[in-house]
């Protein structure tokens, strides 16, 4: 299936309500999930989509791949990446509450978390008024530079 | 925020301390505020006797002016003796954080070029934070007498008792990428070592980061904070707080760390505003040369001043050891250097410090 026809699928299947899509056919298979607005979009298919292997060998081929490829999933939406090589802190405090939950909207220049390197503080803010889709990392995790933090939808 | 006003509030000057709010008309009180400041410059110029016909030509302004503002300064807490034959002469200073005392020790390029004195507020890092926001100079200096929330990493409380200690925070506005950022760490820890030896003669050591130690007891908090977009620096907040003259029964009784300040350390009270001046001072000398020459010199300085050279060391990180071998510098980016008995070298951006 070729790209715009998967934004094709993807717009028409987010404009139900279905939360799950599942296709399968000779050479490829398409799984569409969605959660909280979070689409997930998870391909397998041979890597040569013009394969020219017999039709019956193609799905049990790519059955066991579709199972065990979530290296396939891709994320829409924007990301919010860090700036700097450090430790990410959802709170300002180990028994605080968190700056932000999946879920939440939030405005811009609003605190989201803090990335720390070496005692400096650094205040992750929203750079927009946005919805906060996806939370990537964990709490004092450590992160790298340009390392999505957040998924955000623009709002 | 509180401002503070001494006994006698009838006179400009006896507000020694600023409110940083917009509506507060800096500027006006901050020239009614140098006259003092150059009068407190001109005793500390000349030993002894200062003129009261020097005073009125320095401020140019008539003698009995002058003694308006020589009244103001003892209603400040200032011992001024007066001789009609002689002048004036400077007998003690009250240890308030004076902003025209202290503007009159700075000889500084950027640092303090605006300086905010508050009497109690929630943190300074917090005061200059917002002041930075509303587009603060570079080198702006927020200082406290007191802080009725002072806070360490990961919300850590930092006692802060009015009347003893220094709470301050700088402003900068470096035009370096945010992952070198953190390199400021280094520089701020350093001029605090500096100011402690110069004021003192003790010989404070550094825990990587930025740990100040005294005989293994922590005299200095230093928690520095950044607003960047993904490539560029808005401001960079150095906060400094320093146990000057804080007793035993003013530290807590639950300190993660033994604590310690100059004054325990060495039975001598330190002025304030003079080691504040020194503070402000050094950072400046270590910021000029840090914006054209870069991390080299900080960083060689920082590992001369390092507690842990040639020791073992212990990181652990929320309890966790993470590594322990022997301790190897740090790189052109501050991270910690690890030698494992294997001679791996480990890399270490965060975690808590032990020397064995």
């Amino acid at each position: 299936m070729e790209v715009k026809d998967l934004k094709l699928l993807i717009k028409m299947i987010t404009e139900t309500d279905i939360t799950e899509f599942e296709m399968d056919n000779s050479d490829e298979k398409i799984v569409i999930k969605r959660n909280q607005k979070m689409e997930y979009v998870q391909v397998a298919a041979p890597t040569v989509a013009y394969t020219t292997a017999p039709q019956m060998a193609v799905p049990a081929a790519a059955a066991p791949v579709a199972a065990s490829a979530p290296a396939a999933v891709v994320e829409t939406g924007e990301t919010i990446n860090s700036p700097i090589v450090g430790t990410f802190y959802r709170a300002p405090a180990p028994d605080a509450a968190p700056y932000v939950e999946v879920g939440q909207i939030v405005e811009k220049g609003q605190v989201l978390c803090i990335v720390e390197a070496m005692k400096l503080m650094n205040e992750i803010e929203a750079e927009c008024r946005c919805k906060i889709v996806k939370i990537c990392k964990e709490n004092a995790q450590p992160v790298e530079f340009g390392d999505p933090l957040f998924v955000m939808e623009k709002l | 925020m509180l401002v503070l006003h001494t006994h006698n509030s009838m006179y400009p000057y006896s507000s020694l301390f600023f409110n940083p709010k917009p509506e507060n008309n800096f500027s006006m009180g901050y020239q009614m505020h140098q006259k003092a400041g150059t009068i407190l410059r001109l005793f500390r110029e000349q030993d002894g006797f200062v003129s009261g016909e020097k005073i009125s030509r320095s401020l140019n302004v008539t003698r009995t002016a002058v003694w308006k503002h020589i009244s103001a300064l003892r209603d400040a807490g200032y011992v001024i003796e007066a001789t009609p034959s002689r002048g004036y002469r400077l007998v003690a200073s009250p240890d308030i954080l004076n902003i025209e005392e202290l503007a009159s020790q700075l000889h500084t390029s950027s640092i303090g070029r605006r300086l905010v004195c508050l009497s109690e507020t929630v943190t300074t890092n917090a005061d200059s934070f917002r002041l930075a926001e509303d587009g603060a100079v570079e080198g702006t200096v927020v200082i406290a007498d007191a802080q009725s929330s002072g806070k360490g990493r990961l919300g850590r409380a930092w006692t802060s008792p009015p009347g003893v200690n220094l709470y301050c925070s700088v402003v900068l506005r470096p035009s370096i990428k945010p992952y070198e950022a953190p390199q400021l760490t280094f520089l701020s820890a350093v001029a605090v070592a500096r100011a402690i030896e110069l004021i003192t003669n003790l010989k404070p050591e550094i825990k990587w980061p930025n740990d100040v130690l005294i005989q293994g007891k922590k005299v200095a908090g230093l928690l520095n904070e950044m607003s960047a977009e993904t490539d560029a620096i808005n401001f960079v907040i150095l906060g400094v707080g320093v146990n000057l003259n804080m007793t035993f029964g003013q530290f807590p009784s639950d300190l993660r760390h033994p604590a310690t300040s100059l004054l325990l350390e060495t039975g001598q009270p330190v002025g304030r505003v003079r080691f504040t001046a020194t503070l402000l001072n050094e950072l400046d000398r270590l910021y000029t040369d840090f914006r054209s020459h870069g991390f080299a010199l900080v960083r060689e300085e920082w590992q001369q001043r390092c507690s842990a050279n040639g020791r073992h060391v212990v990181v652990t990180d929320c309890g966790v050891e993470v590594v322990s071998g022997k301790y190897f510098g740090i790189d052109g980016d501050g991270a910690l250097l690890v030698r494992r008995a294997n001679d791996k070298i480990e890399r270490i951006l965060s975690g808590d410090v032990r020397v064995l």
